[in-house]
């Protein structure tokens, strides 16, 4: 697989391309949400990145190069990091350590980014352990990544018949079982998707 | 597939943090104009579940990806659709 730059996507972002910002956006979300973990106490981070992300749309038409790669996911973790601070100082938190950051950027220009999105591998394993999820833990799955964050969990139960407790008891399974059935296949995967 | 091991174990309590936990977790966030607008669940968590909710999303996210037919998470999805008003 070939390593990217994922600044080559901006061309297409300042022409309004939502799709291209959609790519930019696959390869530079794991790596923000990275350098936001120090937060994770204190801040809803789910929150924080998806607004920096929305501003990183916004500002992109004014966004100027600096001649190195990935100077746009840059820009993000910085847009990222100043609204996670604006946040702190808001709800009067603890600070954190400036070391974050710099970890943070350091790991934007070093990242294997791939063009070619989630390895096929993965995503073959994956839809087989889908499929052998039982019923409802696989509807419960389903619905919600159908959703894209769009609906409460709420409403998302309700549509399929379940209480709340009892649909994210069922999300819950399947993301469990979803881990063992990668870990069968040998596939790793990190830490949280079994917790 | 076999469920796993401590599956639906744990006190009462513990199965109602679990269920803040993975709403937390999600992607779902209430609508706002210019402001940052928390999932209501994440005010009733202590640090070590909110901590918990980051890194099930961080786990959770590529496998959303992998799922998707144009490789993106829940999280892009709902940024996507918030810029194009959706």
């Amino acid at each position: 697989m070939m390593t990217m730059d994922l600044d080559a996507h901006i061309p297409a972002i300042l022409s309004g391309d939502t799709r291209a910002f959609g790519r930019w956006m696959a390869g530079a979300e794991g790596t923000i949400r990275s350098s936001l973990r120090s937060f994770a106490s204190v801040l809803d981070v789910e929150s924080v990145l998806q607004e920096a992300l929305l501003r990183v749309w916004q500002v992109a038409p004014r966004f100027v190069a600096d001649g190195r790669p990935n100077g746009l996911l840059r820009l993000g973790i910085r847009i990222a990091r100043n609204l996670a601070v604006s946040e702190l100082r808001r709800t009067k938190s603890r600070p954190v350590p400036e070391e974050d950051l710099e970890r943070a950027l350091a790991m934007a220009e070093q990242v294997d980014l791939t063009e070619s999105g989630p390895d096929p591998m993965l995503r073959e394993v994956l839809a087989r352990c889908h499929s052998q999820l039982p019923d409802k833990p696989r509807q419960a799955m389903t619905i919600r990544l159908a959703f894209e964050g769009g609906r409460t969990d709420d409403e998302l139960a309700t549509s399929i018949g379940m209480r709340l407790n009892t649909f994210l008891q069922n999300f819950t399974r399947a993301r469990r079982m979803l881990a063992e059935c990668l870990r069968k296949a040998g596939v790793s995967f990190e830490e949280g998707l079994e917790s | 597939m076999t469920q796993p091991p401590g599956s639906g174990s744990g006190s009462a309590e513990e199965r109602d943090e679990e269920v803040l936990v993975e709403q937390v977790a999600g992607a779902y966030r209430p609508r706002a104009r210019d402001e940052l607008r928390y999932h209501p669940a994440w005010h009733d968590l202590g640090h070590a579940a909110r901590v918990k909710a980051y890194e099930i999303a961080r786990a959770m996210r590529p496998i959303e990806a992998a799922l998707d037919g144009e490789g993106l998470s829940s999280t892009a999805r709902a940024v996507l659709a918030r810029i194009e008003g959706r």
